[in-house]
């Protein structure tokens, strides 16, 4: 799955590479900074892959961690030893927030590593209009992977809770996938506006806010909030439906 | 069968403790009235007195002006000819730079992408990272008004003291001034100036301001229309830091790859500066429009062919969508204006409801 990620990065790159010069304001944002400047084809494989493609990777890690196990009939053997269930939870929670940390990573360095390598790289232009030198530059992308790793938090403890509840891994994770995606359309009408801080995706995409000069640190710690409320609100019901639930496979 | 019941406490338990925590977050922090009482003259002194200070904060404005609001939809790319609906429509938040007159920056934010107004000594630059588009503006030397540049014609969020400076020009006979109770704005104790205007003819309900207690600077702006709860129009900050921000927030140098446009410098101010708004568009045209009536519930006309929006060439596609048909033209009618379009190309336009346009109309 990480390959798949790694493969978007790549995708863009090459066909901006191929194709002809893209207009300013078309497409993705910032696809047509690409041609100057290589290290942009992480931020726009980070724009691209947030709505989606991240998030059904993390729906398939997320609901395969108690209902993957409980499918192939391995659970029972795995509460058999005394480790408690409170412990293979957390064990399982931890290893997807492994995951949702790597994710985000590997696209952002995926596609600085291909756009160095098709692209000149040099002073990256921020949204406020300044520049930065390519090595503040790099600090700045690794800071976005990191939020879009704490955005993503949430939303692998909803697919936890989810896992607990079934045992058959497909339905967990398509559950968790499709949540991501009524939240994200949720999060588009504004008509529901007073829902919208509310909805565990609605600063996904403001990772925006540190490509500005100076710094806006607003989004980052509402998003850490909300992430914690949700990891809290979720894991209390993943743990309360785990250690009730009557294992039979 | 309870201590299975019981086990589910937790999950009850945290949900609850988050609801209580927002609840509690959310309640208003009562000030309590700690700044000594003002009559109406002497907040209007304190605003007059305060000088531009250095600050840096973050404005946010937002509007329920009733207009159709379009859904952000993020990454997608915006035609300029629909980038000043967009602006009186959604929410928008930006941050304000602030040192002397002649320094100055406002970033508004948006969504993956961000405009800049910079003002650094006469140099005016602005930025738009959805195109990659640099302007620049050479002022004269002597600047005159210099402080109202900001607020021209690019970067519609004004800040406060610029609108509060314009609002309490207007102040006149037709309006009870009164001071509320102390509100809490950005964190600071501040006066509540309230507009009231006396006629029952004009859709402005009430004009509130916020004036820092300490400093007399305008923190927030609030037009309410009559019969509206939510505000129709607020601009207000949401933080703010006194004392000079880092001087390299100011400089500014287009980056590489942009589009550079030289802005030709304007030998008088334009009627959409902010500082003379209240007489919009076509006051430099040889065809001036026709005022009837007085205070809030004057009617302005504009001769055919004059006013801004409505002879644009874009204009007629948006128009048909934003408008209403009524009997001699159309109407485009928001909770403060109402603009009649007439079919003989005239628009006539007030803060008043729809007959008093159709009669100012029929007049002529």
């Amino acid at each position: 799955m990480l390959c798949a990620l790694a493969a978007i990065p790549v995708l863009i790159a090459v066909a901006v590479r191929v194709s002809s010069a893209v207009p300013p304001g078309r497409g993705p944002a910032f696809l047509d900074r690409i041609a100057q400047n290589g290290l942009f084809v992480g931020v726009t494989a980070m724009v691209v892959s947030v709505p989606l493609f991240l998030p059904l990777t993390v729906g398939v890690v997320a609901g395969d961690t108690i209902a993957g196990e409980a499918g192939l009939g391995t659970l029972r053997y795995l509460l058999v030893a005394p480790a408690g269930r409170i412990r293979l939870l957390i064990v399982k929670y931890a290893g997807t927030a492994l995951f949702v940390l790597v994710a985000p990573l590997v696209v952002a360095l995926t596609g600085a590593g291909i756009g160095a390598a098709l692209f000149p790289v040099g002073p990256v232009t921020l949204l406020s209009g300044d520049t930065i030198e390519p090595g503040e530059a790099v600090v700045r992308l690794l800071l976005i992977a990191a939020y879009l790793a704490v955005s993503l938090l949430g939303l692998s403890a909803i697919g936890l809770f989810i896992s607990t509840l079934t045992d058959v891994p497909v339905g967990a994770m398509a559950a968790t996938v499709v949540l991501s995606v009524v939240a994200q359309v949720l999060d588009a009408l504004p008509q529901l506006g007073s829902l919208h801080p509310w909805l565990f995706s609605h600063y996904w995409l403001d990772f925006g806010d540190l490509l500005r000069q100076p710094v806006s640190w607003d989004a980052f710690a509402g998003n850490a909030v909300l992430q914690g409320g949700y990891i809290a609100v979720f894991g209390a019901l993943a743990y309360c439906r785990f250690i009730t639930k009557d294992v039979l496979s | 069968m309870t201590r299975k019941w019981l086990r589910w406490l937790p999950a009850v338990a945290v949900p609850a403790v988050i609801a209580a925590g927002a609840l509690a977050g959310s309640l208003p922090a009562s000030a309590g009235d700690p700044l000594p009482t003002k009559t109406p003259e002497q907040v209007l002194q304190l605003i007059a007195q305060h000088r531009t200070p250095a600050l840096s904060g973050t404005l946010e404005q937002s509007s329920e002006l009733g207009l159709p609001e379009l859904p952000k939809t993020g990454t997608g790319p915006d035609s300029s000819s629909t980038a000043w609906l967009e602006l009186l429509t959604g929410p928008h938040t930006a941050r304000v730079y602030r040192d002397g007159p002649d320094n100055a920056r406002i970033q508004v934010m948006d969504r993956l992408a961000e405009r800049n107004a910079v003002r650094h000594g006469n140099e005016v630059w602005f930025y738009n990272s959805k195109d990659n588009t640099a302007s620049h503006l050479q002022l004269p030397a002597n600047p005159a008004g210099a402080a109202n540049h900001r607020g021209d014609g690019r970067d519609a969020t004004a800040t406060p003291d610029q609108l509060a400076t314009m609002l309490l020009a207007k102040i006149e006979p037709g309006t009870d001034v009164t001071v509320g109770a102390d509100v809490q704005v950005a964190g600071r104790a501040a006066y509540n100036l309230v507009l009231t205007p006396k006629s029952d003819a004009t859709l402005v309900g009430s004009i509130a301001v916020a004036v820092d207690g300490q400093t007399g600077l305008p923190l927030g702006v609030e037009i309410k229309a009559r019969g509206q709860a939510d505000p129709a129009f607020r601009v207000t900050y949401t933080s703010l830091t006194l004392g000079a921000p880092d001087a390299s927030v100011f400089t500014f140098s287009p980056p590489p790859g942009a589009t550079v446009q030289e802005i030709p410098v304007p030998e008088h101010k334009r009627g959409n500066d902010a500082g003379n708004a209240a007489a919009p568009a076509a006051k430099d045209s040889a065809r001036k429009p026709a005022v009837t009536g007085s205070g809030w519930d004057s009617v302005v006309e504009f001769p055919a062919g004059t006013a801004g929006p409505a002879s644009d060439a874009k204009a007629p596609a948006l128009l048909e969508q934003a408008t209403v048909p009524v009997q001699g033209g159309r109407l485009l009618s928001t909770a403060l204006v109402n603009v009649l379009v007439l079919d003989d190309g005239r628009v006539v336009a007030g803060s008043v409801p729809l007959e008093r346009l159709q009669a100012a109309a029929a007049q002529k």
